[in-house]
């Protein structure tokens, strides 16, 4: 199975090289090849914590290109790819990627009821914003709620190398989705870092990550609701000079969510408990379990067609039975401060689109608790000594 | 009262547009070709939303879309697909940019959009309710 899910980035990259550039001259004669693109920069500051640098000064780490692009084989198999190049800071690893890159191949395309199969590195379906959380056009606000969409998770969760299938049935009752995936993620140690620990010295492997969710649209409603479930395994291997012992992770989430939408406005929510359990790392024979919980609310209004704003409002919580996180000092003999155990943020975000292609946006964090900073296994104690912290952004986008 | 009225309407603004008869929705035309008569709302959603890609003889569909400003779009969002314009503005990007689908091509107008159904085979569009229509299908919409 391993092998079966390992992935080979070189090979996949010449793979959507030649058709981004071998076969443009050849397909852009026909309509079966298209291209898409996004750019966009933008400047923010989180003074009082790591979440975009450490010394809490104006950035311009919000930094995000991708060039895709889709050939059409034949009626029922397609090739598609993006190239990325991210640049947040601290929030996730900087530098190019291939966002996705798969064949996919539509197994069934009927009136009533279409199933389509995925193979290579697919964008994770199964959450309302995970599949183009990377991309900033497609984000309702620069920074999602970071407790489902938490930030040095990203490069993880947005996308697995193995199979998917995504299946749409629709009957008078409604329209079901339902998507299956599983696959596997690589995990730089720049990454294992920003997830588990700065000072880890060995090597994160994801062994799978297993995903099954369902939409469902009521014929006539205005409203969407949809269930997803996650189970991942990953493993950490020390090095002689490491101070944490091997270590394995299980993380299981169950996810509720929903959305209602109306002409001028729109609701959006998630809501989910996440089984995160420990295996050694700390230190030989060690076994800790504990069940994180968060929601959030999401809500859009269009002030124009052109105008929109959004509110949210997140709350997290890293330990259900502990949700002031009152153990958190107790456990690490003071090291680690109650409100490293949970995070509320409420927001406001403003986008204006202007000129065809162009959005600009720009928002606002209030932030009490740091459960959501990165690293989350071993927290950065030095950085985020403030409870209360806030963050702002601006950011100028481009699609074609 | 009027008070609650005005609030009611500034949370629902959508009522003072179903307040008065809407319009008739715009046509759904196809090429001469395509074997089908009738079509639901959701059968069509499927078309404009890239997940029914073929007809069921096989045939390619070819998506076409006026611009999303134009009145025209707007009520078909609304009235033949039941999706606000924004939603499917919403849909189509998420659809570009996770390599999903693509969208439907953008034409200037309608007379444009009744030229190239006209010659495309597997195409399908929209017009404005009360054009002449000739040398295309007009494919009934049920709910």
């Amino acid at each position: 199975m391993q092998k079966l899910l390992k992935f080979n980035p070189k090979l996949l990259a010449k793979a959507l090289l030649a058709v981004t550039l071998g076969q443009a001259p050849l397909a852009m004669a026909a309509d079966d090849w298209h291209w898409h693109g996004f750019v966009a920069q933008g400047l923010m500051q989180a003074k009082d914590s790591n979440f975009v640098n450490n010394d809490g000064d104006v950035s311009a780490k919000l930094t995000e290109f991708g060039l895709n692009s889709v050939w059409q084989l034949d009626p029922s198999f397609r090739l598609a790819g993006q190239l990325m190049y991210l640049d947040g800071g601290n929030r996730f690893q900087q530098g190019l990627r291939i966002d996705y890159l798969f064949l996919n191949w539509t197994a069934i395309n009927t009136l009533d009821w279409q199933v389509d199969l995925y193979a290579g590195r697919y964008k994770n379906s199964h959450w309302l914003f995970s599949s183009t959380r990377d991309v900033a056009i497609t984000r309702p606000m620069i920074v999602l709620p970071q407790s489902v969409y938490f930030d040095s998770f990203r490069d993880i969760a947005v996308g697995s190398d193995g199979i998917a299938l995504q299946s749409t049935y629709s009957s008078s009752l409604g329209e079901l989705d339902l998507n299956w995936s599983l696959g596997a993620t690589p995990t730089p140690k720049e990454q294992s870092q920003r997830i588990i620990s700065n000072f880890i010295t060995g090597a994160t492997k994801q062994d799978f990550v297993h995903q099954i969710s369902s939409f469902f649209r009521p014929t006539g409603s205005k409203s969407q609701w949809g269930v997803s479930l996650l189970d991942s395994d990953f493993n950490y291997r020390r090095t002689m000079t490491d101070i944490f012992a091997d270590g394995d992770f299980t993380v299981q989430r169950v996810m509720l969510n929903w959305r209602y939408s109306e002409e001028n406005w729109e609701l959006s929510s998630e809501l989910f408990q996440e089984r995160v359990s420990v295996y050694g790392f700390y230190a030989p024979g060690v076994q800790r379990t504990q069940f994180a919980q968060g929601a959030y609310v999401l809500a859009r209004y269009n002030l124009t067609p052109q105008t929109t704003l959004y509110a949210s409002y997140d709350h997290f919580y890293g330990n259900k039975d502990d949700k002031g996180g009152s153990l958190l000092p107790l456990q690490t003999g003071g090291q680690v401060a109650d409100y490293f155990g949970y995070q509320r943020d409420t927001a406001l975000s403003l986008s204006h689109d202007f000129g065809g292609n162009w959005r600009i946006t720009a928002e606002y964090h209030w932030t009490i608790g740091t459960g959501r900073l990165g690293p989350n296994v071993v927290p950065d104690t030095i950085v985020n000594r403030s409870k209360n912290h806030q963050l702002w952004a601006v950011q100028l986008m481009y699609w074609f | 009262m009027i008070k609650s009225a005005k609030i009611l309407l500034l949370i629902f603004p959508s009522m003072l547009v179903y307040a008065d008869n809407p319009p008739p929705p715009p046509l759904v035309v196809a090429h001469t070709a395509v074997a089908v008569e009738r079509l639901s709302k959701s059968q069509l959603r499927s078309i404009y939303l890239k997940r029914q890609v073929i007809w069921p003889n096989g045939d390619k569909i070819k998506v076409y879309m006026l611009p999303a400003k134009s009145v025209t779009h707007q009520q078909f969002s609304q009235a033949n697909l039941q999706m606000f314009p924004y939603q499917l503005e919403q849909t189509w990007q998420k659809l570009t940019f996770s390599g999903i689908g693509t969208p439907p091509v953008e034409v200037a107008s309608a007379a444009h959009m009744l030229q190239l159904i006209q010659t495309t085979p597997g195409a399908i569009g929209y017009l404005p309710y009360g054009n002449e229509i000739n040398n295309a299908k007009v494919i009934e919409i049920q709910p």
